[in-house]
């Protein structure tokens, strides 16, 4: 074992090693151990390169703040995953790691060239460096862009694993699993309330897991903490760890995500690697602590240089000494107990510098007793070694004088510039802050969510105050809840309370625009860069941080804003608030696209509805489509067609004796009461007083505004009740606009509307021999066109079925509809197959229905017509009612702009050479016009007809009803088309076969 | 995700289970034929767009199927009040001094 | 730290589709309630979510003026609504082919329906029904117990509804 590691400490399994790689070499690390603490009892601090400059970092923090310690990790094929954070990565069996940034190679990096060129990236190099000369942007910028963008690399295979979600409902979610959230989850549970509490840690107890020394309730720290958890369990308590809350929505809807499996070394089978819970909350509370600020010196980027309060962490919670010869540099009393940890650990303490000349009399009594120098109101000025510390550079501070320096070797240098409470969470919610002086920090200030923040996150430090803190956010949680709860003390002994003073960057002898003094260190930003900003006119945080790019890596500035904003704010020479603080968005970390998307992908991606017969269609080899939300036969190939050669053997068979289709996509919907007439008089624009029962007709629907939403043949039944098919797409939506009319402008009218769109299965029969096929099925009607003409409905029974059976056409053939229970869909599909057997019958799919009423120049609403067609445009003036007193969009077919000249009509083109145009191409009147062409219309539809022997095309032209014979033309990729202006009825104008 | 109260279900639910459907309050004319084009127009077109409270109409469609009204503040997408179809405009006076 | 649940044995749900069974849309003003209930022989309940059941038949009340009526067989309830209908108009529409009937039980069903439902199904009443959301589906819930549900979802939605729930019993079923 290392002589890092400190046999028996921490909270890692010093009985089980786990071996795992890091560049290609072979390390071990315990059982709990992260990446980082792994590689740290190894003596290894570099660990990666920076963005930009490519300069070798080692790793900063403990946590999920972690700037520089990002690693690539792979788990298996497809299981590669760039920019994680060693700091967070839990060893695993075989986990394999790669360090980022670098080539060839972590040690030696030819990018680092980069750090030489510092001038070329300093502030604003993205809008400075590439825009000049114009000529160099494809050879030079570009590539150099391309190829240094981006963190990490992107994963090239698909995700393997399974992500799943899950919505929750609670009473209270605490966000926080330290002292003050375990305190207030106590008196919460206590109380009965339902509580949740989450931890993106793998273990509840935030910073009581490096500080055991503490004693609560008379126990030390790690003992109370497995007390609390364990009744806080037996209370019903959800305890959540390795559970990050990402983001805080409205309405106290928080967005959790859950890892599950990436620490484990064999995932049970079909276990979601990771899940995304959707919370809502009566109450939060937010305890999630304070995050640690480095302090900004030339050369505070080199590895060994790490927080104090992580090598705290890495010693009591992993058993890993940072190093053997530690310096400690510090304006905040905090680092002083990792001084004094590290020390009776037995590392060397080479001294604590301290920024302040005031120091509490306790903390230097027990450096002296450890015999460890203290050097007051110094300042660093520099550090050395290249791939880890050797030494740092202190001098001496007074007012403004900065001393003679003095080095002082060491192998780790730990800094605390103090705490920045975490307030990311209550940022999303737009709660606002206010800049508290004395401590120079922004707390939480004004509300917004019924949340309440406990602890550091609120700037308190010491476990005393933050566990009373605690105690009172659960009371005021309990109170809002409508419970009572008697809140107990929690007195705290050996108490690490401690204060601190913040700085922009410390004070030097040197040139301070030589320094490489980091702000951002994920994004390579130094003060001087913060500093050039403002001198180049940036004056918001805002502005400062897109100039700079501070704060804008996938860290989000944890460490960097306060400090960023310090020094934006001392080069204003304004007061913080004024200059501002940027706004932290979710998510709070890093999430995977997988959380997110959850069971949303592959075969779940988006619903897919299928037909009672879609599973005929497969098995007889069926090409599909999607049509709304529908996955519908396209076409039935036989072996060897494409898709042409089957649309015109399916067109023509049909029109030579019987085509099947399967049509129970239609929308359908009862309308039925004692105003069923009134209410369709009022919703379409037909007449229906006079339809008798037993008849149908084609009825149109418009939007108020007078344009064409949908159509579809509709039956009466009887006099109170109307079967009314919608489009397939318009399903939906044709139901709600009509319950928005009922309920809302008519609700007096006796009517009600059911959807029966899947109540029912519809098949189509048409051909001239539809008849014949259908005829031995039916039992309880005459088929004959006497008694049931064209536009007819019945009920009867096919096929041993009860049916509805409608007479219509959608193709200009001898038609009928038959409607069964859904459960029996197959079974008349098959029975009418076997009925048309004799007679050839021809399944056909949607392009082949397109087809046939294409030339019929029937139309498809949302295909020839766009939300903008009047029935007038469209030719189908003779569907209105014209003597009804009004109806849905009547007012609106006499605006003045719809009853206008030059409107967009629909009409038919033949191309003059017999080709076929493309749906969607524009049409000109004349093609030698200069460009731009003033287009006057377009083509909405287009097909080979195999029954006419040419193409076919439907269009809206503008006036296009007074240009019959008319020559236009149509620009495709390949030449000006010549077209003439048609009817859009291609075949049998005179109706001829539909009443055979 | 929002949370609306169903002035029907009288119960508070997801937003996932709602529909929006425009502003409330703009009755549909009683005789849409005696309208002018330019008062049709404004029937047809012209909203409020209001910064601030908003009375808009909701549909309970994956609950109870009705539209109803609510009022809510665009601004800061609180809902203070929901209320049947129908109801006139509620006083807001109370709630608004709730939620500040 | 690092433990794992593994009980591969246990179901954590049964997910059945239950046999079809004549299944009514009434919808009918106030005024007309009581002449159907006594009409169909059965309380139609006035609060939305609340249930009845009597001889087999069995209403949901769905919304204000909506009754989802359950019934062993289709003719005779048809014919007994058609009885009133000149006093009291309504609509009785057949609705039973229209969804398909998934009967969900078992100790973690709570889980199940969490995955896709965003309402809190945990604290619906037994005894209860209402419509909602699973995923993209509008579906109407029964909780007939503390772990056994009825869910009625649209026949053409009904691959999608049951793709999803295969993911999350398997997800259950690993156990994390
Ligand atoms: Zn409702």
């Amino acid at each position: 074992m290392s002589r890092y590691r400190i046999t028996g400490r921490g909270r890692v399994d010093h009985g089980a090693t786990v071996s795992f790689t890091f560049d290609g070499k072979t390390y071990q690390g315990l059982r709990g151990d992260t990446v980082a603490s792994a590689l740290l009892a190894n003596g290894v601090h570099l660990m990666g390169r920076s963005f930009k400059y490519h300069r070798p970092r080692g790793v900063v923090t403990a946590g999920s703040e972690e700037p520089n310690a990002l690693i690539g990790t792979t788990r298996g094929p497809g299981r590669f995953e760039p920019n994680t954070r060693a700091t967070v990565q839990e060893l695993r069996k075989g986990l394999v790691t790669e360090s980022q940034n670098k080539w060839p190679r972590l040690s030696f990096d030819l990018g680092a060239i980069n750090d030489r060129a510092y001038m070329l990236f300093s502030a604003g190099f993205y809008y400075k460096t590439f825009m000049w000369p114009k000529s160099f942007w494809d050879k030079v910028y570009e590539p150099f862009i391309r190829n240094a963008a981006g963190l990490g690399k992107s994963p090239t295979e698909v995700d393997p694993d399974r992500y799943a979600s899950r919505n929750l409902h609670t009473d209270l979610l605490i966000v926080g699993g330290g002292a003050a959230g375990i305190a207030a989850a106590l008196v919460a549970a206590r109380s009965g309330a339902r509580v949740v509490l989450v931890d993106e840690n793998p273990e509840m107890g935030g910073a009581l897991l490096s500080d055991p020394a503490v004693k609560i309730e008379g126990q030390g720290a790690w003992a109370w903490l497995d007390d609390k958890l364990s009744e806080l369990r037996a209370l019903g308590v959800r305890l959540m760890t390795r559970t990050t809350a990402i983001g805080y929505y409205h309405q106290n809807f928080v967005a959790l995500c859950e890892r599950l499996t990436d620490h484990l070394d064999t995932p049970p089978a079909n276990a979601p690697r990771e899940r995304m819970w959707h919370v809502r909350a009566n109450q939060v509370v937010l305890a999630q602590g304070a995050l640690e600020k480095p302090l900004v010196y030339d050369g505070n980027d080199r590895p060994g240089v790490m927080l104090a309060g992580a090598a705290q962490t890495y010693l009591n919670r992993y058993g890993v000494r940072v190093g053997d010869n530690v310096a400690v540099l510090t304006s905040h009393d905090s680092a002083y107990h990792a001084a004094f940890d590290l020390a009776d650990a037995g590392s060397r303490i080479a001294a604590v510098i301290d920024t302040r000349r005031d120091i509490r009399t306790d903390l230097l009594d027990a450096a002296k007793q450890r015999g460890i120098e203290v050097l007051r109101g110094h300042s660093a000025t520099g550090t050395k070694g290249r791939l880890r510390i050797k030494s740092v550079r202190v001098n001496p501070v007074q007012g403004d004088k900065v001393g003679a320096s003095r080095e002082i070797s060491c192998d780790a240098l730990l800094m605390s510039g103090g705490w920045t409470p975490s307030l990311h969470l209550f940022s999303h919610t737009k709660g606002s802050l206010s800049w508290d002086a004395d401590s120079n920090t922004f707390l939480p200030d004004r509300k917004t969510e019924a949340c309440h923040i406990a602890g550091a996150g609120r700037g308190l430090w010491g476990y005393a105050a933050v566990l009373e803190d605690g105690v009172k956010a659960g009371l005021a949680a309990v109170e809002a809840l409508s419970r009572t709860a008697q809140p107990r003390d929690l007195p705290v002994e050996n108490d690490r309370p401690g204060t601190g003073v913040s700085h922009t960057e410390l004070p030097t002898d040197r040139s301070p625009g030589k320094a490489k003094a980091f702000v951002d260190y994920q994004n390579d930003v130094t003060a001087k860069d913060l500093r050039l900003a403002v001198r180049e006119g940036m004056r918001s945080i805002e502005h400062v941080k897109r100039y700079t790019t501070n704060g804008m890596a996938t860290d989000q500035g944890k460490m960097s804003n306060i400090n960023g904003l310090m020094i934006a704010a001392d080069a204003l020479a304004k007061q913080p608030p004024q200059v501002g603080l940027t706004t932290f968005r979710p998510p709070y970390t890093p999430t995977s696209f997988g959380a997110f998307a959850g069971y949303l992908r592959g075969e779940t991606f988006q619903l897919t509805r299928k037909t009672p017969i879609d599973p005929w269609a497969e098995a007889h080899g069926a090409v599909f489509e999607p049509v709304a939300q529908w996955r519908r036969a396209w076409y039935f190939p036989k072996a060897g067609e494409d898709m042409h050669a089957a649309v015109a053997r399916e067109c023509r068979a049909t029109r030579a004796s019987a085509g099947i289709f399967d049509a129970s996509t239609l929308g359908k919907i009862e309308v039925a009461g004692p105003d069923a007439v009134e209410f369709m008089n009022r919703m379409y624009t037909n007449p229906w007083t006079r339809l008798a029962a037993g008849r149908c007709r084609y009825g149109l629907l418009l939007g108020e505004d007078g344009f064409i939403r949908d159509d579809g043949v509709i039956g009466r039944l009887s006099d109170d009740l109307f079967h009314v098919t919608t489009t397939t797409g318009g399903a939906a939506r044709v139901l709600n606009m009509m319950e928005d009319y009922l309920q809302t402008e008519w609700p007096d009218l006796n009517v009600w509307l059911t959807s029966t769109t899947e109540q029912w299965a519809t098949v189509a029969l048409n051909g001239p021999n539809a008849r014949k096929v259908l005829e031995p099925l039916v039992e309880g009607l005459d088929l004959s066109d006497d008694r049931f003409p064209h536009m007819s409905v019945a009920e009867c029974t096919v096929a041993g079925l009860p049916a509805r059976l409608f007479r219509l056409s959608f193709t200009g053939e001898l038609g009928f509809e038959i409607n069964v229970p859904a459960r029996h869909g197959l079974k008349l599909w098959e029975a009418l197959m076997e009925s048309g057997r004799a007679h050839d019958i021809c399944p056909y799919g949607t392009e082949t229905m397109h087809v046939l009423r294409a030339e019929k120049g029937y139309i498809i609403v949302g295909q020839d017509t766009d939300g903008t067609v009047t029935p007038q445009d469209a030719g189908l003036t003779w569907a209105i009612g014209q003597k009804k007193p009004d109806f849905v969009g009547k007012r609106s077919l006499s605006r003045p702009d719809i009853v206008g000249k030059g409107r967009k009509q629909l009409v038919g083109l033949l191309t003059e050479d017999g080709s076929q145009l493309e749906e969607g191409a524009q049409i000109v009147l004349d093609p030698h016009q200069s460009l731009p062409m003033k287009m006057v219309g377009h083509v909405t539809s287009s097909y080979a007809s195999a029954t006419l022997g040419h193409p076919i095309a439907m269009a809206v032209i503008e006036g296009g009803h007074d240009r019959m014979g008319e020559v236009v033309h149509v620009p495709m990729p390949d030449g000006v088309r010549r077209a003439r202006v048609t009817s859009t009825v291609f075949y049998d104008p005179e109706g001829a076969r539909l009443k055979a | 995700m929002l949370l609306i109260h169903c002035p029907y279900c009288e119960e508070t639910l997801p937003e996932a289970e709602f529909a929006y459907a425009g502003e409330a309050h703009i009755a549909r004319p009683a005789d849409p034929s005696t309208l002018s084009d330019e008062e049709w127009r404004d029937f047809l077109f012209i909203r409020t767009n209001a910064r601030g409270t908003h009375f808009e109409r909701w549909r309970h469609i994956h609950g109870c199927g009705r539209f109803f009204n609510a009022a809510r503040d665009t601004v800061s997408d609180r809902f203070l009040t929901t209320y049947k179809a129908g109801k006139a405009r509620p006083d807001l006076s109370a709630v608004k001094e709730a939620a500040e | 730290m690092n433990t794992q649940k593994h009980d591969f044995t246990a179901a954590p749900v049964q997910i059945e589709e239950l046999a079809p069974a004549a299944r009514f849309s009434l919808r009918v003003r106030p005024d007309g309630r009581a002449a159907l209930a006594q009409a169909l022989g059965l309380d139609l309940p006035g609060g939305i979510g609340d249930r009845t059941a009597d001889g087999g038949r069995e209403a949901l009340c769905l919304g204000p003026d909506e009754w989802l009526i359950l019934a062993p067989e289709a003719a005779p309830l048809a014919k007994a609504a058609a009885s009133v209908y000149a006093d009291a108009p309504h609509s009785l529409t057949e609705i039973s082919d229209r969804e398909i009937t998934l009967r969900l039980s078992g100790p973690q069903v709570l889980d199940l329906l969490a995955s896709c439902c965003p309402r809190d199904v945990e604290a619906m009443p037994e005894g209860r029904g209402c419509r909602t959301v699973y995923d993209s589906a509008t579906v109407t819930l029964w909780r007939d117990g503390p772990t056994e549900f009825r869910m009625d979802v649209w026949r053409s939605f009904l691959p999608h509804v049951l793709g999803l729930m295969a993911l999350t019993k398997a997800e259950l079923q690993a156990g994390l």
